[in-house]
């Protein structure tokens, strides 16, 4: 679709795709760059054709945060606020991935960096080529980690580790960050396999895959007893919907079900 | 009525009425008859014998975006006065059987005022509560500075009317404005589950309590205390509460009728 002019937009086989399209500049993003992919991600979400969104990078990044061009974070502008820039352009992002009603997988090819981490790790599930580097340059430049990394990071990693990594501003790579859980598979063809996610995605129910999303986000912020509340309403819910019945009896008449997300 | 639907009996409950505020395209905006229609729509479930609960709801998008703007944008306080939008307003207070307001999406001013006015608040997990009035150069007028103090506190209600800015569901039910957070999309379902369970307690206690939880914001400790016992009393004169009691002593369910 041509009204982006930072990202590519395509829909196939009922998986939108979003490839970030700035290679020269290792999809750093600008302000336009972040709207537009929030504009996708809406688009996506708005189309009953689309089931899942998978999110890549065009080149040798994946995402490397802040395009530090960008006017709005020139320490030589009188004006500056990152908070600001965090407010009204990161946390819109990585809020859209996670609020995003349909699942979106990151297809992690080549380096991430600054808040470029934090758009892989908002995303639902996550396929990355091997021996990517993911970079939390922050406080080399004096900066804190943020857009939604401290939160990822400390419950995947624990307190210590997530310490290292953001104080050192050494890398980790792909490897260690499927070890610990934040990374779902590592594949020299890292589209293929999440293509692969996305078809089994594709054939499910999608008020199955959304509740699903969103009960297991709930659950990181939950104790137990809410969380058995939230999954009482859920399946109160989806036991009531067309799908259910279609997917008990396909199971009983041994046949794929049809979903239709009603 | 055409700014409000009425579902009676609610998914063939004929004890739970569901009405539905029904101006989609501006968001439910609460213009002075959609506030009539709404009033007379429950005073007659009020008189309605059969009827025990009246849940409140909007749509997917909005529970109610506030008052109507453009109703209001060149109004002078006379004619503010005249429209008494105010005084069917503070007739919600004379409906004695429990309102839920059950909401998904934007409550914003009037719609959060129309919210707190219920008795208690379901919230759909993406639903949004803020008193905006500040923004446009006014302040809440139906209950946005009082109601909303006493649920959530002085310091974290001035914020919300100096900023006008929106909190979502969770820190709604963080800060006890409302009862319950629940899945967007199954909210409707769990307030009906909700309104069956109060459906099935003694319909008389159930009003006598509704009316002695309401008094502890008008009165001192001491006389909503001497309110509660009167009405404690008054719940022995029932025959539900001799059904209650004696189902509880049988170890079997009671069969409340309401008188």
């Amino acid at each position: 679709m041509s009204q982006f002019k930072f990202i590519k937009y395509t829909e196939e086989n009922r998986t939108a795709t979003i490839t970030m399209n700035r290679p020269e500049l290792y999809n750093a993003l600008n302000a336009e760059a972040k709207v537009e992919i929030v504009q996708a991600i809406r688009e996506a979400n708005k189309n009953n054709q689309v089931h899942s969104i998978i999110l890549t990078g065009e080149g040798k990044a994946f995402c490397t945060g802040q395009d530090l061009n960008d006017r709005s974070v020139q320490v030589d502008n009188a004006t500056i606020d990152l908070g600001h820039t965090l407010q009204t352009e990161w946390n819109p992002l990585v809020t859209a991935i996670r609020d995003s009603k349909k699942i979106v997988l990151a297809v992690v090819n080549g380096v991430c960096a600054g808040a470029g981490i934090s758009v892989a790790i908002a995303c639902d599930l996550i396929v990355s080529k091997p021996a990517v580097k993911f970079v939390g340059a922050f406080s080399k430049l004096g900066l804190a980690p943020d857009a939604g990394s401290t939160y990822i990071f400390s419950r995947a990693l624990g307190y210590q580790k997530t310490m290292e990594f953001f104080l050192m501003g050494e890398a980790l790579t792909s490897e260690e960050l499927h070890t610990a859980g934040l990374i779902n598979a590592i594949s020299e063809d890292p589209m293929a396999k999440a293509q692969e996610y996305a078809m089994t995605i594709n054939g499910l129910s999608p008020l199955s895959t959304e509740m699903i999303k969103k009960n297991i986000k709930a659950a990181l912020d939950s104790n137990y007893n809410e969380s058995l509340e939230r999954e009482t309403y859920a399946q109160r819910f989806l036991g009531n919907s067309a799908d259910y019945k279609e997917g008990l009896t396909a199971f009983l008449q041994k046949r794929k079900p049809n979903f239709t997300g009603n | 009525m055409e700014n409000i639907l009425l579902e009676y009996p609610y998914r063939e409950d004929s004890h739970i009425a569901l009405v539905k505020l029904n101006r989609p395209k501006v968001l439910n905006a609460l213009s002075t008859d959609l506030m009539q229609e709404l009033v007379d729509c429950m005073l007659e479930l009020d008189k309605n014998p059969e009827v025990r609960v009246i849940i409140l709801t909007g749509s997917d998008r909005a529970f109610a975006a506030g008052a109507d703007i453009g109703q209001m944008m060149t109004a002078t306080p006379v004619d503010q006065i005249n429209d008494q939008r105010f005084r069917t307003w503070e007739m919600l207070k004379l409906i004695t059987k429990p309102i839920l307001a059950a909401v998904n999406g934007f409550a914003l001013g009037g719609g959060c005022e129309l919210a707190m006015s219920c008795d208690l608040i379901i919230a759909g997990d993406e639903a949004k509560f803020s008193q905006p009035e500040i923004k446009i150069g006014t302040i809440p007028g139906a209950g946005g500075t009082q109601r909303l103090t006493r649920a959530i506190g002085k310091s974290k209600a001035m914020m919300m009317v100096l900023t006008g800015d929106m909190i979502d569901a969770q820190t709604a039910y963080d800060w006890g404005l409302v009862a319950k957070v629940v899945p967007a999309q199954a909210l409707l379902q769990e307030t009906f589950e909700l309104a069956k369970t109060i459906s099935n307690r003694a319909p008389v206690a159930v009003r006598l309590a509704k009316e002695a939880v309401n008094k502890s914001f008008e009165m001192t400790l001491k006389d909503g205390m001497d309110f509660e016992r009167r009405n404690f009393y008054l719940t022995f004169a029932s025959l539900d509460q001799k059904e209650g009691m004696k189902a509880f002593m049988e170890k079997r369910n009671p069969e409340y009728k309401g008188n």
